[in-house]
């Protein structure tokens, strides 16, 4: 069971390696700031699956923490872009 | 011959990661970035919690489960706002994206 | 969105005490119940308490049957959600027509605004994008050929079956 689980593990990492190298080709700040995203999703699945293997709780601490980096380094993210663009309108175009 | 539990863990476990290969797929191969972040948001939160709910039989104690539903929880509530947040950034950049 | 629009209303101290218990248990369940933690567990769960006054109005109150309800109808669709991003993304031509609807709701400016859009990003095929106080959103969606508007209809529907009262902090 255990060898399975870790085999899954690493076949998610793969999945997440292979999905960061999609985001971080790109030039833009959105979509590094996806790989965040992806990076905090993925990397608490495999954490959680490892810790399962190895029967190893903390390691759901650290996925844990995974989540919480990703919600709040995407928050700051925001609100620098707002600051950044405080003079232009705060909404999109409605005419489309 | 492997258990009722083992086997129910698989099963989950296995759709989890099924569903992340999906989402790695949607970010290579949607056109947009808006697209894209659809299948960010949604294939790898719904992954991780099938991965959640097959680990559950394989937790030692309660409060080892309830852990683990509260970290689904905070990934599927900060994934839900941290989505909408990008794509207002997104769009306001590149407002026909 | 901004809190300083909220009416404030001296929230009761049964309420308050209810809300940092909640926090608290939150604290236990991650952190866990040894006796060295507890110190850092009350001062999270009242720095949170604290926090939660400004973004969530003590005054909101929701129905609980009507939550149930919500989240039979929203639990799968996150389900539909992920499997139809799945299907997409491995069919052998991806067959989308992305683009951005606009829709009116009627839901008051707010929390219940914010709430609306944060579950409809969780719902096949949308993203909400943009929500002004008059109730105008921007939602991005993967296929526009399909009957969005009628959909997004239906879930503010059921949306607002939560909220015992329309208009409550409007």
């Amino acid at each position: 069971m255990a060898d399975v689980l870790t085999a899954i593990a690493l076949f998610i990492l793969a999945a997440i390696a292979l999905g960061l190298f999609a985001v971080l080709r790109s030039r833009v700040a959105i979509e590094r700031m996806m790989a965040v995203q992806l990076l905090g999703t993925g990397g608490a699945a495999t954490l959680l699956l490892l810790g399962a293997a190895t029967a190893q709780p903390a390691l759901a601490d650290v996925a844990l923490l995974l989540v919480l980096l990703s919600a709040f380094s995407c928050a700051a993210f925001t609100l620098g872009e707002r600051g950044a663009a405080a003079d232009e309108p705060a909404e999109p175009g409605q005419s489309s | 011959m492997i258990s009722l539990a083992d086997s129910f863990t698989l099963a989950f476990v296995a759709a989890g990661a099924l569903l992340f290969l999906a989402g790695t797929l949607g970010l290579l191969r949607f056109p947009d970035t808006l697209s894209r972040l659809h299948a960010l948001s949604k294939a790898d939160n719904l992954g991780l919690g099938l991965i959640v709910i097959g680990l559950l039989p394989q937790t030692q104690t309660i409060a080892g489960g309830v852990k683990l539903v509260c970290i689904w929880l905070l990934a599927q509530l900060s994934a839900a706002t941290a989505s909408q947040l990008i794509a207002g950034i997104a769009a306001r950049r590149q407002p026909d994206a | 969105m901004s809190p300083s629009t909220i009416p404030r209303l001296r929230p009761s101290r049964s309420a308050l005490l209810l809300r940092a218990l909640g926090f608290l248990a939150l604290w236990l369940a991650l952190i866990g119940t040894a006796a060295n933690d507890w110190p850092f567990g009350l001062l999270a769960a009242a720095a949170a308490t604290w926090a939660s006054l400004a973004l969530w109005p003590p005054d909101s109150r929701l129905s609980l049957p009507g939550l149930a309800r919500f989240v039979l109808r929203f639990l799968p669709q996150a389900v539909v959600a992920g499997v139809d991003i799945a299907r997409r993304a491995m069919a052998p031509r991806i067959a989308l027509n992305p683009g951005l609807v606009d829709y009116q709701t009627t839901l008051p400016a707010g929390l219940a605004q914010g709430a609306m859009c944060a579950v409809m990003s969780l719902q096949p095929g949308k993203l909400p994008i943009s929500c002004q106080a008059s109730g105008a959103m921007l939602i991005h969606c993967l296929d526009t050929e399909t009957q969005v508007g009628a959909e997004l209809a239906a879930d503010e529907a059921a949306f607002l079956r939560i909220l015992p009262e329309r208009g409550r902090h409007g």
